[in-house]
C-alpha cells in the first residue's frame, strides 16, 4: 500500500468509490485469514453477549475520527460497505468493521502500515505480559 | 429524508390491499426475510420512498426510489400449525418485492 | 481476588467465576493499536475518546419513558406521536435527523410508535440484524441482539414472552413488528391501573425499557430504579464493626 503515509496523493475531488483502495494489506489479510472472531470464541466459553467488550471502544474511535474531521462517518461507512463486499466479507462483525476501518485509515494515510505493524507487536507483548 | 426531486416509481398499493411477497432469488443482498416470501399479507401503512436495499447495497444511487410499505401478515399464514388465530406480524417491504393478489 | 471456598455463593467472588473469554484475539490487539496510533498522531485525544465511550455506555431509555408518560397524560401529544412520531420526538428532546451517530448510523430513519390497546399487544424485533430505536431507548439489551430472541420471537412469540414472565390470553392479538428496513419502532404500552392522578414524572419511572420493547407491561408497583440486589458480606470488613 504505497499511498499509506502520503495523504497528498489523494485527490480531494475524487469520489469515495474512485478513491477506494482494494490493495491487500499483509497485516490485515493475515488477521482476516487467521484471526479468531468473537462469534466463534464466545459461545464455547458460555458467553452470551453477541459483541466483544472492545466494540464500544471501536465505535468511539469511529466517532472521534468523525468529530475531528479525519474520517467522516459517511465516508467510513461507504468504504466499509465496499471493502466488505470486495475483501472482508468472510469476517463477521464487528471484526469486519474494524478491518475496514483500519484499511481505510491506511489508504487515507492517517496511519502507516509499518508503524501499525510495530504497534500491534507492542500491544501484543504488553497484553501477554 | 430522501430529496423530493428524486425520481420515484409510482406506489402501486395502498392500505388495505392484499399483496403477495415475491419469491425472488437473493442477488448477494436482500432485506426481505425468507419467512415472508410467497406469503400473502395486507398493506397496513405506506411509509416512505427510498432506494430498495438491493440498489443501496451496490451504491446504485441513480436507481429510482420506491414506495415502502408496512405489511401485516397473519401468523397462521406464515407458520404451519400456528395455534393462535388473532396473532399477526408486521414487516416492511419495498414495492418491487410485492405483487397484487386479485382473487 | 481472594478465593473463598463457599460453593453455595458463586455470585460473591467465589468460584466458579462467571463465564468469560480468556483469549486475547488479534482483533482486540488491532483495536488497541489503531486507537493508540490515532491518539499519538493527534487525530483525537484520550479524553475525547473517553467522553464517547462513557456516553455510549450510559445512554438509557429515559427519553422513551418520558415520551410514554407524556402520551399517557396529554391526549394531544399522543395524537401527534401516532401521526408523526419522528416529529413528536422533538418534544422530548430527540432529533432523529441528528441520530446518536454511534456505531453505524442509518442515513435515514423514520420513527413509529406502536400503540397497545386492551386487545392488541406489540413486541419489536429485528430478525436480520439488531435495529433498535437507539436515540429513544439507548443501547439494546444483549438478548435483543441474540439469535435466540431474533429467531424465536417471530415464530413462537407467546412462548418467548412467557419466558420473560409475560403471559397474555389468546383473545389479545400479539403483533410482532420485525424492523427490517428504515423504520424504527417503540411500543406505547397501556397505562396501568393504580396510576390515576400521577404526574408525568411518576409515570415515567414505571415505564422501563422492556415495556417499550414489548416483553413486559408497566406496573404501578415496579419502577426502573427499583430495588437492586444487595448481598450482605459474608465476612464484613472489621472497620464497619468498629464504626458502630
Amino acid at each position: 500500500m504505497s499511498s499509506a503515509g502520503n495523504p497528498s496523493e489523494a485527490d480531494p475531488k475524487a469520489t469515495e468509490a474512485q478513491r477506494q483502495d482494494f490493495r491487500r494489506v499483509a497485516l490485515l489479510d493475515a488477521m482476516r485469514r487467521e484471526g479468531r472472531a468473537w462469534a466463534d470464541i464466545a459461545p464455547p466459553c458460555g458467553v452470551a453477549d453477541p459483541e466483544p467488550p472492545w466494540k464500544t471502544c471501536l465505535d468511539a474511535t469511529c466517532e472521534c475520527l468523525d468529530a475531528g474531521g479525519a474520517l467522516p462517518s459517511l465516508d467510513r461507512r461507504l468504504a466499509e460497505d465496499a471493502l466488505a463486499e470486495a475483501m472482508y466479507g468472510d469476517v463477521p462483525n464487528p471484526e469486519r468493521q474494524l478491518l475496514a476501518l483500519v484499511h481505510t485509515m491506511l489508504s487515507r494515510g492517517l496511519i502507516g502500515e509499518a508503524e501499525l505493524a510495530r504497534r500491534v507487536g507492542i500491544v501484543r507483548s504488553r497484553l501477554a505480559a | 429524508m430522501p430529496p423530493a426531486e428524486r425520481k420515484s416509481l409510482p406506489a402501486r398499493f395502498e392500505p388495505g390491499d392484499r399483496v403477495r411477497v415475491k419469491e425472488l432469488p437473493n442477488l448477494y443482498y436482500s432485506r426481505t426475510q425468507m419467512y415472508v416470501r410467497g406469503v400473502i399479507g395486507t398493506v397496513a401503512v405506506c411509509t416512505y420512498t427510498d432506494l430498495k436495499p438491493e440498489d443501496e447495497a451496490w451504491s446504485r444511487d441513480d436507481a429510482p426510489y420506491e414506495q415502502y410499505y408496512i405489511i401485516r401478515f397473519r401468523q397462521k399464514d406464515l407458520w404451519a400449525e400456528y395455534p393462535f388465530d388473532k396473532d399477526t406480524l408486521q414487516t416492511e417491504l419495498p414495492d418491487s418485492w410485492l405483487e397484487p393478489v386479485t382473487a | 481476588m481472594a478465593h473463598d471456598h463457599d460453593h453455595e455463593h458463586d455470585h460473591d467472588g467465589g468460584h466458579p467465576a462467571a463465564p468469560m473469554v480468556a483469549e486475547v484475539t488479534d482483533f482486540e490487539i488491532l483495536e488497541i493499536a489503531v486507537r493508540e496510533l490515532a491518539i499519538e498522531k493527534g487525530l483525537f485525544t484520550v479524553d475525547e475518546h473517553r467522553k464517547f465511550t462513557e456516553w455510549a455506555e450510559s445512554i438509557g431509555p429515559a427519553s422513551g419513558s418520558r415520551l410514554v408518560a407524556k402520551a399517557w397524560t396529554d391526549p394531544a401529544f399522543k395524537a401527534r406521536v401516532l401521526a408523526d412520531a419522528t416529529k413528536a420526538s422533538l418534544e422530548v428532546g430527540i432529533d432523529w435527523s441528528q441520530p446518536t451517530g454511534f456505531g453505524t448510523p442509518s442515513d435515514y430513519t423514520e420513527f413509529r410508535v406502536l400503540e397497545d390497546t386492551p386487545t392488541l399487544h406489540h413486541v419489536i424485533v429485528c430478525t436480520l440484524c439488531s435495529c433498535y430505536p437507539r436515540p429513544m431507548l439507548g443501547h439494546s439489551p444483549y438478548w435483543y441482539r441474540s439469535p435466540n430472541y431474533r429467531r424465536r420471537i417471530v415464530r413462537w412469540p407467546r412462548q418467548v414472552l412467557a419466558e420473560f414472565g409475560l403471559i397474555l390470553p389468546p383473545e389479545i392479538e400479539i403483533r410482532v413488528e420485525d424492523s427490517n428496513q428504515k423504520c424504527r419502532f417503540m411500543v406505547l404500552p397501556l397505562r396501568p391501573a393504580g396510576t390515576e392522578g400521577w404526574t408525568e414524572q411518576q409515570l415515567a419511572e414505571i415505564v422501563t425499557r422492556d415495556c417499550m420493547i414489548g416483553v413486559a407491561l408497566p406496573r404501578a408497583d415496579r419502577k426502573a430504579d427499583d430495588v437492586r440486589p444487595v448481598h450482605a458480606a459474608l465476612r464484613p470488613v472489621p472497620h464497619e464493626e468498629a464504626g458502630r
